[in-house]
């Protein structure tokens, strides 16, 4: 322990960056349209650890997919423009690549599952086709191997190899989920970003699903963000939590952390609007209000007009991540006050 | 060797169930389509062959005066015209004019078509503004007009013909090419692509422009038929294909002062126009249904 305290030095920092797959730092993300300017990420920080699963949780509109698509360097440009930071993925800046470099990395390093698998696959082609599609792109194999490949590939996500012959519309939801999964893994890459990648699916497919993910990230050793509005689903498969809300993180931690000593106001209300198991019949707590309008931010916190804590001090300016025990982070002004306790921490 | 003959079965078993014979499986379960095919594959053998059939110094073109302007009979079955020629002769070799400048000027607005269109849709802004307003100052001038302005500026031929009618159908073919790339460029299997690291040209290529072809295959085959009633419009009207040719609308035009008395004359080479048109529309219809994916079982 007295070793580790020693090594608090750059050098151990810089460890601890070898030790992250992806980094992204004080990211900023624009959309400039006709109507103004919407403020979708501003100055986001995230960090995944290697062989291990990130989840991102918020509500529609915090930006979670937009962090998802900055990762790829692929916003949609006009009107998104990335504004600043870095992405640091497996210590390469994302944002400074060149096209080819970008054409490489994608898919090859990192692939994306999209969130709904009616439309991610391309109706006129086989799904034999589409998984072999990238495999023969990346690493430069004849269609006939490349085939074989997906049919592999469909194996592995527990999909009879003939299948590999039909079209997307011949599936039903949830094993086209599997053949867009199958697309992803098929270049073997070392990072998987998932955007609600159950979201469209039956609850029974969707715990066959997450399995299957869970199974497969840790059989080939890959990292994943699971981008997600679903805190079960972050309870069954993530080792990090990162919430997000109105385009940055209010709080990080390990799952454990973020789930027994919850330190956000905002992630407080997540829970408190989710049916609890132990208590059943207890009336659910919405979190009133909307989040604000990306458009015009509020100048402090964005979540202290919903907030039940809020001072003066969360209207004046934005709080930073402040270290809350261990890997935990939290922004907040409430710790400025070293008593302060959530309601939901108060007598536990 | 067992493995080998294992893998080619495999690449057989994957090629017999592409796209494209699937399409054709289901298109001759269409009846109509198949009678409109079997007529065109006709037509299209007897365009390819007419010079082997006929001579065109002593068929097509020569005169007989003794025996003009006859009945149809065992000898003539289609009649004879005012200058004694066989009809049926006439009608048969001329399908080849048809056929080329019905095809030709589709092939020919079909590439340009799809180019533009294809641009506008996909990267938008100023290439698309250019396209489409080019497009809105031609469609704004009737496509007869504008033939036959073009076919008197570069003279009567097939081939001022065939550039005069692609100029309409580019346009056409523009629009729908451009509908369509806007609505799949946007679909998230695209954006899927781009994850996959696939380069731009090969996302168009592969994936938006396979997703736009059924509207455009079938708008390929109507088009020629309009095409070909379109080249026989201008040909009745004099800007056409010049005589002697025996181009159908030619021989219409050429009729039309006998109509009253011998309509054998213009009523075959009206019919061979009209059974040509049909059996593209048919076909047309037919393809619509069979490129559906979605109707796929």
């Amino acid at each position: 322990m007295s070793e580790k305290n020693l090594e608090k030095t750059t050098a151990a920092a810089a460890e601890q960056e070898k030790d992250h797959i992806l980094d992204i730092k004080d990211l900023v993300v624009h959309f400039e349209t006709d109507e103004g300017c919407v403020k979708a990420i501003n100055g986001l920080n995230l960090s995944v650890r290697r062989e291990k699963t990130l989840g991102l949780v918020g509500e529609t509109g915090a930006g979670k997919t937009t962090t998802a698509l900055s990762i790829l360097n692929l916003v949609p440009s006009p009107p998104g423009v990335i504004k600043g930071g870095s992405i640091v993925l497996d210590g390469k800046d994302v944002l400074q690549m060149k096209e080819k470099e970008l054409e490489h990395m994608r898919g090859n390093e990192v692939a994306m599952i999209f969130q709904d698998p009616m439309t991610a696959l391309n109706p006129v082609m086989t799904v034999g086709e589409q998984i072999a599609e990238s495999v023969m792109l990346h690493e430069n194999l004849s269609q006939k191997d490349a085939f074989e490949r997906a049919k592999e590939m469909l194996k592995m996500v527990g999909i009879a190899e003939s299948r590999a012959y039909d079209y997307p519309h011949q599936f039903s939801g949830g094993m086209r989920q599997r053949v867009v999964i199958a697309i992803a893994l098929a270049c073997r890459p070392h990072f998987l970003i998932a955007d609600e990648p159950t979201t469209a699916l039956d609850v029974t497919i969707q715990a066959q699903v997450l399995d299957l993910m869970k199974e497969l990230i840790n059989n080939n050793h890959m990292s994943m963000l699971l981008i997600t509005h679903d805190l079960g689903v972050v309870a069954e498969v993530c080792d990090d939590v990162a919430v997000m809300y109105a385009g940055r993180i209010v709080e990080v931690g390990t799952t454990d952390e973020v789930f027994n000593a919850t330190r956000h106001p905002y992630t407080e209300g997540l829970f408190d609007s989710l049916p609890n198991l132990k208590e059943q019949g207890e009336e659910l707590v919405p979190i009133k209000g909307m989040m604000p309008d990306p458009m015009h931010l509020p100048e402090g916190c964005a979540f202290a007009p919903r907030c039940p804590y809020a001072t003066e001090a969360c209207n004046q300016s934005v709080p930073e991540l402040r270290p809350a025990g261990g890997t935990h982070y939290v922004a907040c002004h409430a710790y400025d006050d070293p008593n302060f306790r959530l309601r939901r921490n108060a007598n536990g | 060797m067992n493995e080998t003959m294992k893998a080619t079965e495999n690449l057989q078993e994957y090629k017999g169930r592409s796209l494209a014979q699937e399409t054709w499986h289901r298109l001759l379960k269409n009846k109509g389509a198949v009678v409109g095919m079997i007529f065109m594959v006709l037509l299209l053998l007897l365009a390819v062959s007419g010079d082997l059939i006929y001579d065109w110094d002593t068929q097509i073109d020569y005169m007989e005066m003794g025996v003009a302007r006859q009945a149809p009979s065992m000898e003539h079955p289609f009649g004879t015209d005012q200058l004694g020629r066989d009809v049926l002769a006439r009608v048969l070799y001329g399908s080849r004019y048809s056929l080329i400048i019905g095809v030709g000027s589709v092939v020919l607005g079909l590439i340009v078509g799809l180019i533009t269109g294809s641009l506008a849709g996909f990267y938008g802004g100023g290439w698309d503004q250019l396209v489409m307003r080019a497009n809105d100052i031609l469609y704004s001038v009737p496509n007869i007009m504008l033939a036959v302005v073009i076919v008197q500026l570069l003279g009567t031929s097939i081939l001022s013909l065939v550039i005069a009618l692609s100029i309409s159908s580019a346009t056409s073919f523009a629009k729908i090419t451009r509908a369509s790339v806007m609505t799949i460029r946007d679909q998230e299997y695209v954006e899927s692509a781009y994850a996959m690291g696939l380069p731009t040209w090969k996302i168009i290529l592969r994936h938006i422009i396979p997703n736009c072809l059924s509207p455009i295959i079938v708008q390929v085959t109507l088009s020629i038929g309009s095409n070909i009633i379109s080249a026989s419009s201008l040909s009745f009207l004099g800007v056409g294909v010049p005589i002697p040719t025996p181009e159908w609308g030619t021989m219409l035009a050429e009729g039309r002062q006998f109509i009253r008395s011998e309509p054998w004359m213009c009523i075959f080479p009206g019919l061979a126009i009209m059974l040509t048109v049909l059996a593209l529309n048919l076909m047309g219809d037919g393809l619509r249904d069979a490129l559906d994916p979605k109707l796929k079982r």
